[in-house]
């Protein structure tokens, strides 16, 4: 028996991985929220079963990271009003109550577990801030009225 | 009379500055906690924020936005949001260029020949971009960020120009030290 060895590059694991799953999820925020939640919350290692199979975990672990940090630059780079779109977009993906949702994520702000590992501070707090005011602007379109943070 | 009303009028400045300057230094003590502390480690790679992020938390786009929507609630919460973090860009730039200058006094110390001009060159750009990072400081929480989008994608771009400056001359003094091995 022959063992034939291949060496992929992170790019093609990359590519494969925005073809056939990335493009299946309609917005940016959605790409990134999945994306970190192929990390591991206790190793920080990344891990995708499809992906790990048909190449490597290792090679995997790599394009899961770099996609990571690119979805994540590129949400972060969204202006309020862009963003305010895309949260839109990401609430009616889940097919959640609107109101619950949106309470729950100020509560909560599970938002925070999408950064990546390694990324500039002053990035990272513009993301969370940027989202907290989404959220007060959709709660404020959802509820007139009412203090919104 | 002048001159009693011109001291007058320095010492009003004086004191407003002085009031801004508590002023964004205690919201900067309480970056932490909003940060939490939770990011994880920043090396050298990722301790310079990317220019289209300087313009972005500086532009004026966002509050035209939230202008828009009439909702002085909003509004408010958008100028403490985002001049908290315009004042960790400050912060963060100004550890960033203190944290190369000790590098680069660290390799000039053990360079045998330092090129003066250079050395003096490095120094006013490193003074300038001190100087522009604590003028900011009091100046984000009076004036807010978006009025000082040109002063801050300045100093970026001196940071910038430092940083280029330092890292071509610790490649020289790393080809010069393997030319002389």
């Amino acid at each position: 028996m022959s063992a034939t060895v291949r060496l992929v590059p992170v790019q093609e694991v990359y590519d494969d991985l925005l073809n056939r799953t990335l493009s299946r999820i309609s917005c940016d925020l959605g790409r990134l929220i999945y994306l970190a939640s192929t990390r591991d919350y206790n190793t920080g290692n990344y891990y995708h079963e499809g992906l790990a199979s048909r190449f490597s975990p290792e090679v995997a672990r790599k394009a899961l990271e770099m996609a990571h940090r690119q979805a994540f630059y590129k949400v972060s780079g969204f202006s309020l009003e862009g963003l305010a779109s895309e949260l839109e977009a990401y609430l009616r993906s889940t097919r959640e109550n609107p109101q619950e949702f949106l309470r729950t994520w100020q509560k909560l702000e599970p938002y925070r577990i999408a950064i990546p590992t390694e990324v500039n501070l002053t990035v990272a707090r513009l993301f969370t801030s940027n989202l907290r005011l989404a959220l007060a602007i959709l709660r404020s379109r959802q509820e007139p009225g009412q203090p919104h943070r | 009379m002048i001159g009693t009303s011109s001291a007058l009028i320095g010492a009003v400045v004086l004191l407003v500055l002085i009031l801004a300057w508590i002023r964004a230094d205690s919201t900067s003590r309480r970056l932490p906690s909003t940060l939490d502390g939770w990011l994880p480690d920043h090396g050298d790679a990722v301790e310079v924020c990317p220019p289209e992020f300087v313009s972005q938390i500086f532009s004026g786009q966002d509050l035209a936005f939230i202008s828009r929507l009439e909702s002085p609630d909003l509004k408010r919460h958008f100028l403490r949001e985002r001049s908290a973090v315009a004042l960790l860009w400050v912060q963060q730039t100004s550890a960033a260029i203190r944290r190369i200058m000790r590098r680069h006094l660290e390799a000039s110390r053990l360079s045998k020949d330092i090129e003066f001009a250079m050395e003096a060159r490095i120094f006013l750009q490193y003074a300038q971009l001190r100087l522009i990072c604590g003028v900011l400081f009091p100046l984000i929480g009076l004036a807010g960020p978006q009025k000082l989008h040109g002063i801050a994608l300045y100093a970026d771009s001196l940071t910038q120009r430092i940083g280029n400056v330092l890292r071509e001359f610790e490649s020289a003094a790393g080809t010069r030290e393997m030319d002389g091995a």
